[in-house]
């Protein structure tokens, strides 16, 4: 960690950050829009560490900049300034090909209105990544039937999007964010259109991927349940970062305040 | 400041890291872990993102049709109304090229009694005898050499000028007067040669063109040089041609005596026929029926014409067409003639005034009409054809213009159907590059859509009834996929430039 000396340090460093490494960092990560000659400035200097391994929930009105700054670190799109380094890497100097590729094997998106190809069945829109990777179409076949069964889509594999319903169509998607064993997930809004049930069980999943398989997860939410299973907060108010904080410092406060955020409705982890 | 600093020494780190050669192990079947993870993350290692094969973006393209059925149906719609007219026209090119061949073909036999009473009658100029050699055939080389009296190497030498003669002719006819005036003053024809000859002429034209960069020759400067030095042989040569000839046409004169040159031709495949073979012209024996012939028709029909010139016919003719006699035109005795019942009535009046000729029956004059209206239908033909041959691809100026605003209208048309098929579908192309995919790949799947939907629509066009050449359905085919891979090629780029993001926002 050669650059943790010059780092202005988070407000809250994760437990045990001494240890962990840092997979994503922003430096004063800026971007504005110029929409009909008028300037919106959707960050206005973001700095932050996400290490390795960690379940990290983003948290934030709308129009606070959260989705903007889930595309600066999921390299889909360009800061107007700062930087985004992932593993140390800097985004803005990779070139087409190299961001693809860090699209394609290393990050995996998840989105709020699941964006699965629609003429593609399940499988097809899983083993699609697979296909732009490189990967033998058996073998993709062969791990992308593996990975709806892990989701439990396994008899549903030649349905098309059309033909099922929300909380299936996300956990396709969710298969499809993990065809490659991506290192970093990010989801935006993973269950906003989802009813609770089937929340829950994306939510079940992407906890599984962390504890289990260390993938690190990057969560845009407005679900409290959320807070309940990640390590930690960050909370971001127009285009600023306004608090991290680790779960359990969280849990605290929200006794204090009290009816700022009510306690998530059973199935909470004491 | 802080920021620059850390970005100068993670710029030095970043390249320490960032090792293309180093080949992640991460997709392994037997990983440890329920996702098939090792159990520890490994670091993340950044190289080229491979190319999808061709097939399997083809498969991706088809895929993709099939979900759009619709929209695929209206391009491929577009596509082979196109085609259908671009095979249309080619059809139209083909055919009027071949009635133009055939016109000019039939004209030219129909004119060699012409040719013939014009070489008869004038010894020609320089100028026509020159072209008439370096056209280079063998009857009118073996004529000139025979009326100059030349030897083989003097007809060669003459030969090789000749060619040169008409090139160097041909370029100064060529330019506007400005240009033509500054290089060879006010001579013209043959007489540019002849001043350019002269040491002078020579020099100040020489010096004209070095010093005028528009100017340029389009042939060697050094055969230019060297027709002009042999310039006076040459012309020398020319010259005896030409009083070889006109002695032959004199003798020609002298052996039809008071005939007129059409009279003597009449017979030309008898004894007169001789006579001009003997005077030295190139008068083949297989050609002489067919001059005759067409001398000896010649001269029916202007004595048929000169009916108009008889009271009896005009009133006969002006009765039929319900006219008054002064009205009459050739075109209405001709028509008045194709009956031969009504040519036996004008044949009739024709010899009550003694106008007739010898042999002139009704029947002849019927079907002498008949090929006045013949000749008449060629003349039209070979007015429509006129511009066949030329203009772009041999189409003709009008059909060439015709097919390229079709071919624009049509491509704007596949064009836009495809924008929209790529506005419609900004999301799965966020969607795919999120997943991995190289702008080569989105640009590719939308080229190839479009020029599967050229294929089929291209096939669907050229399959319309009037696709029975088999060049041209060919030709309509490739010109359908060319068109419809041209068409998607700016939608296919845009779609190809577009950042993830940008595209997931638009709705």
């Amino acid at each position: 960690m050669t650059l943790s000396a010059i780092q202005t340090g988070a407000p809250a460093p994760a437990a045990g950050a001494a240890e962990r490494r840092v997979l994503i960092r922003t430096v004063g990560l800026k971007k504005s829009y110029v929409k009909k000659g008028v300037l919106t400035e959707a960050l206005r200097g973001l700095d932050v560490e996400i290490y390795s391994g960690e379940f990290i929930s983003v948290m934030g009105p709308s129009g606070s900049g959260k989705s903007t700054f889930f595309n600066m670190i999921g390299a889909l799109d360009s800061p107007s300034q700062g930087r985004v380094f992932i593993d140390e890497v800097d985004v803005a100097q990779l070139t087409a090909e190299e961001l693809a590729y860090l699209r394609c094997q290393k990050i995996g998106y998840i989105f709020q209105s699941y964006n699965l190809i629609q003429y593609m069945t399940a499988l097809e829109n899983v083993t699609t990544p697979m296909a732009f990777g490189g990967v033998m179409p058996d073998d993709a076949r062969r791990r992308g039937m593996r990975i709806l069964e892990i989701v439990g889509l396994k008899e549903r594999w030649f349905h098309r999007p059309i033909e099922m319903s929300g909380g299936q169509q996300q956990r396709v998607a969710i298969a499809r964010s993990l065809a490659n064993n991506p290192s970093v997930l990010l989801c935006d809004e993973p269950t906003a259109n989802l009813d609770l049930h089937t929340g829950q069980e994306i939510l079940d999943i992407l906890v599984r991927l962390n504890k289990e398989a260390k993938v690190t997860i990057i969560c845009a939410t407005h679900d409290h349940r959320m807070m309940n299973v990640c390590d930690r907060l960050m909370w971001v108010r127009d285009g600023r970062i306004e608090r991290v904080a680790r779960r359990e410092d969280v849990k605290i406060e929200i006794g204090s305040i009290g009816g700022k955020r009510a306690p998530a409705p059973g199935g909470a982890p004491s | 400041m802080n920021a620059a600093k850390i970005c100068d020494s993670e710029d030095l780190q970043y390249s320490d890291r960032f090792d293309k050669r180093t080949q992640p192990s991460d997709f392994r079947e037997g990983g440890v872990g329920a996702f098939g993870y090792g159990r520890t993350v490994k670091p993340i290692v950044i190289q080229d993102q491979p190319r999808l094969g061709f097939f399997r973006t083809v498969w991706i393209a088809v895929d993709g049709i099939r979900y759009r059925l619709f929209r695929a149906l209206v391009t491929v719609a577009v596509i082979a109304v196109a085609v259908a007219f671009l095979m249309n026209i080619l059809s139209e090119s083909f055919i009027k090229r071949a009635i133009a061949r055939e016109t000019r073909d039939r004209i030219a036999r129909a004119r060699l009694v012409h040719e013939w009473v014009a070489r008869l009658t004038a010894p020609g100029d320089a100028e026509g005898t020159l072209r008439e050699l370096a056209a280079g055939s063998r009857e009118a080389a073996a004529e000139a050499a025979r009326f100059g009296g030349f030897s083989d190497g003097e007809a060669a030498a003459l030969r090789e000028a000749a060619a040169m003669a008409v090139r160097a002719l041909d370029y100064l006819n060529g330019l506007n007067y400005a240009r033509r005036r500054r290089l060879v003053h006010a001579t013209s024809g043959v007489d540019m040669l002849a001043y350019l000859a002269t040491p002078e002429g020579g020099r100040a034209f020489f010096e004209t063109l070095d010093r005028t960069a528009a100017l340029r020759l389009p042939f060697p400067r050094e055969d230019l040089q060297r027709l002009l030095a042999a310039w006076p042989d040459t012309r020398g040569r020319v010259d005896r041609i030409l009083s070889g000839r006109r002695a032959a046409v004199a003798r020609v004169a002298a052996a039809r005596g008071a005939r007129s040159v059409l009279e003597a031709l009449a017979e030309a495949d008898g004894p007169f026929g001789d006579e001009i073979r003997a005077a030295g012209f190139a008068f083949d024996a297989d050609v002489a029926p067919a001059v005759a012939a067409q001398a000896r028709r010649e001269l029916d029909i202007r004595a048929v014409e000169r009916g108009l010139d008889v009271r009896a016919v005009r009133q006969l003719v002006a009765q039929h067409f319900d006219a008054l006699p002064g009205d009459v035109t050739v075109l209405q005795l001709w028509r008045f003639a194709e009956a031969p019942e009504r040519a036996e009535r004008m044949l009739a009046a024709l010899r009550a005034a003694g106008e007739s000729r010898a042999g002139l029956t009704a029947g002849r004059i019927a079907e002498l009409a008949a090929h006045r209206r013949e000749a008449a239908a060629l003349e039209r033909a070979a007015r429509m054809t006129f511009d066949v041959g030329g203009g772009w691809m041999g189409l003709g100026e009008r059909l060439g213009w015709l097919l390229m605003v079709s071919m624009l209208v049509c491509a704007i048309g596949i064009s836009n159907a495809m924008l929209m098929t790529v506005t419609e579908r900004f999301r799965e192309i966020a969607t795919l590059k999120c997943l991995g995919a190289l702008d080569g790949f989105i640009m590719l799947m939308f080229v190839l859509e479009s020029c599967l939907l050229g294929i089929v629509g291209g096939v669907a066009g050229a399959a319309m009834p009037w696709g029975d050449l088999a060049i041209g359905v060919g030709v309509a085919v490739a010109v359908g996929v060319a068109l419809a891979a041209i068409a998607a090629v700016y939608p296919s780029f845009r779609a190809a430039r577009l950042a993830p993001m940008e595209a997931m926002r638009v709705e």
